[in-house]
């Protein structure tokens, strides 16, 4: 299939199928507003200047790409490259997106900032920017996630924020959601919610891609400077898939660049206890989108499994979807056992300690690189750091810390 | 014409209101469910709205959400819905039925919708969907169930008039911000935006989501065309659920009812 994707979503926001805008009456006057206010900004130079900007001063970017020597020669099929999005302010590729849809609702005048998080780390770059501006911000996390992630969620309060853990259906990512679009409806007139993936409702998924690109562009240019071609793979984890698609966006048009997405295999996809809807799911709508979604066999949301956090979530993306369904982009899983046995590895080798999110990129590796020779150039974007994670892995390994 | 349009236009004639109550089926149990339907038309209910489960309802407040996780405990699907309905038609072949939920379900089961078996159900409600459309534009075919479109104190004038345009059943008014069971009611806007609707409107326009005491319904019921009462009919369900002993509801409705006649 000839893939022209770059140009999606549709005016309706729909990227082939997928897509859309699934959500209650209440919320529909927001999202156009929220579309209009984007649509005018984002070619204007203030605000692109603004952007980039804080991007460079506030967040440190560009974040650099970075040979791997040891891991390279581990595998000896061929360079690994690390794009550090683990270097950024506040630990992760988070903060690139809400640097972005801060302004925007700076823009449109909103006082109270929400957002929902599941590692934490899209809660600390929300009430990061929410500190900045000097505006209210609550951010809501799964009863569960408020445990797993607890340094994550004693530094959104040290930012000021407030954390409203959520106790209902599974107490993860889902739920958070679920309670953030809640209150979004009811507080819809003052409130910007800042979603923290390229997930939910038209024009989210389109507006965070659209910001978290920033690190794909930087790529394609370090690329020719370091190793004066394209990649021939970029690994990236998928959750709600923010980080993947702001590595894969701008290559969607270079053919020669196989992009792949990790997701969270759990126990193992054939166990079904995952976190893995691209790769065992069938398409539904769940949170303004529709998209491939993890159902049961009555059409519920099935409860995922996973050791990180920040993956533990039934949907995905719908412009993932649209990727696979194209075949531009391949989708695998990672088992909890394989991410944490590269949770130790590239800590050992790199002197990089990723978050469980990013360890999942890296675990493939192990498959990935038998398919190479020893001239290919593989990236995997480092989404994440790992001190949040030092807790649950301490746990599972039976150290108390 | 189907049984919702039918009452509805009767009612109209008797220049009175509708009263329209809400369970979510499944909850405590399916057994509970029927017969407090049949305790629901016995109390002066009009039409009934029956709740499907699903695990993620954005829409609703913790009551109402908490009821949906009890009905997906004992893994109520819309196919035993389907067969809930038709049992209820044995007794009752003439109270109107809405369907009332999430969009994944409906898709998941669109040949039961499709179906529909002796036409026993006779509308459907997606509360997550944009007003101006509905189950046929996701390809859910089915001309003798009529659609509830929702307009919220959000929705711009220039969509009231094509969501007014495109709704067959009536026209559900979200009277407050918020998810169901909230208590932040402002009569002024409700007042004028069911003005505003019935500028367009071709069915009639009922009022809900906050109304919960006698005088919440005599109140709004003066505005609209009838009122739906959710939340605090199944905070009643579930403080029985164990005892299972629902006559209270009853009770409440037929004071409803008298309140908005
Ligand atoms: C470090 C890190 N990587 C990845 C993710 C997954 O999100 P996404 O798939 O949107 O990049 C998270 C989410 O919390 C994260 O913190």
């Amino acid at each position: 299939m000839e893939v022209k994707n770059k140009n999606l979503p549709d005016q309706n926001g729909f990227y082939g199928k997928y897509g859309g805008k699934f959500v209650p009456e209440t919320l529909m006057y927001a999202l156009e507003q929220l579309e209009e206010t984007y649509n005018k900004l984002k070619d204007n130079k203030d605000f692109k200047d603004q952007f980039y900007k804080d991007l460079s001063e506030f967040v440190g970017r560009p974040s650099p790409l970075y040979f791997a020597e040891r891991l390279s020669k581990h595998y000896g099929t061929g360079s690994i490259w690390l794009k550090r999005e683990d270097l950024n302010h506040t630990g992760a590729h988070k903060i690139n997106n809400t640097i972005g849809q801060i302004l925007l609702a700076k823009h449109m005048g909103k006082k109270r900032i929400i957002a929902e998080t599941g590692a934490g780390q899209h809660g600390v770059a929300t009430a990061t920017v929410a500190a900045r501006l000097g505006l209210e911000c609550h951010i809501y996390m799964g009863a569960e996630d408020v445990i797993r992630q607890s340094l994550n969620v004693y530094r959104i309060k040290l930012l000021g924020a407030k954390v409203h853990s959520v106790d209902s259906g599974s107490a993860t990512l889902k739920d958070a959601l679920n309670e953030a679009l809640r209150d979004w409806v009811t507080n819809v007139d003052d409130t910007y919610y800042i979603i923290g993936s390229v997930t939910g409702p038209h024009p989210y998924p389109m507006i965070v891609r659209d910001f978290n690109s920033v690190v794909g562009e930087e790529l394609i240019n370090q690329s020719s400077e370091l190793f004066n071609a394209m990649p021939d793979a970029i690994v990236a984890c998928v959750g709600g898939g923010s980080n993947a698609m702001g590595v894969f966006y701008p290559f969607i048009n270079i053919n020669q660049t196989r992009l792949i997405g990790v997701e969270a295999g759990g126990k193992g996809v054939e166990t079904g206890e995952h976190a893995a809807p691209l790769n065992d799911g069938e398409p539904g709508v769940l949170h303004g989108a529709l998209s491939y979604l993890m159902q049961d066999d009555k059409g519920q949301v099935k409860e995922t499994k996973s050791v990180s956090a920040g993956l533990d979530y039934p949907g995905v993306g719908p412009e993932h979807s649209w990727l696979k369904d194209s075949g531009r982009a391949e989708y695998v899983a990672v088992s909890d056992e394989d991410a944490l046995r590269a949770f130790h590895e590239v800590s050992e080798f790199e002197g990089i300690i990723p978050a469980l999110e990013t360890a999942h990129a890296f675990a493939y590796l192990d498959t990935l690189m038998k398919e190479f020779d020893s001239s290919a150039n593989v990236v995997v974007n480092v989404s994440g750091r790992g001190d949040k994670d030092i807790n649950t892995v301490a746990e599972i390994d039976g150290i108390k810390v | 014409m189907n049984r919702l349009s039918k009452k509805l236009d009767e009612l109209k004639k008797q220049n009175k209101k509708a009263l329209v109550a809400y369970l979510v089926a499944g909850d405590p149990d399916l057994d509970s469910t029927l017969d407090i339907m049949h305790m629901f038309v016995k109390s002066g209910v009009d039409v009934i709205e029956v709740g499907v489960p699903f695990t993620d309802p954005i829409a609703e407040g913790p009551i109402i959400q908490r009821a949906h996780d009890r009905a997906i405990t004992k893994k109520t699907s819309l196919e035993d819905i389907f067969k809930l309905i038709t049992k209820f038609r044995l007794k009752d072949d003439e109270t109107p039925i809405v369907l009332m939920g999430y969009l994944n379900a409906f898709i998941f089961f669109r040949h039961l919708i499709e179906e529909n078996k002796n036409n026993s159900v006779d509308s459907i409600l997606v509360v997550d969907i944009p007003g101006e459309l509905n189950i046929a534009d996701y390809g859910i075919k089915n001309e003798n169930i009529n659609t509830i479109s929702l307009i919220s104190p959000t929705t711009k004038a220039d969509r009231i008039k094509s969501i007014a345009n495109n709704s067959s059943g009536f026209i559900y008014y979200v009277t407050l911000r918020g998810v169901t069971g909230s208590s932040n009611l402002n009569v002024e806007e409700i007042s004028q935006n069911i003005k505003e609707i019935k500028k367009y409107a071709k069915v009639p326009t009922l009022a809900g989501f906050g109304i919960k005491s006698i005088e919440d319904a005599k109140l709004l019921s003066s505005h609209a065309d009838g009122i739906i009462i959710g939340s605090s009919i199944v905070k009643m369900i579930e403080d029985s659920s164990d005892s299972k002993e629902f006559a209270k509801i009853g009770e409440y409705l037929s004071d409803i009812k008298k309140a908005i006649s």
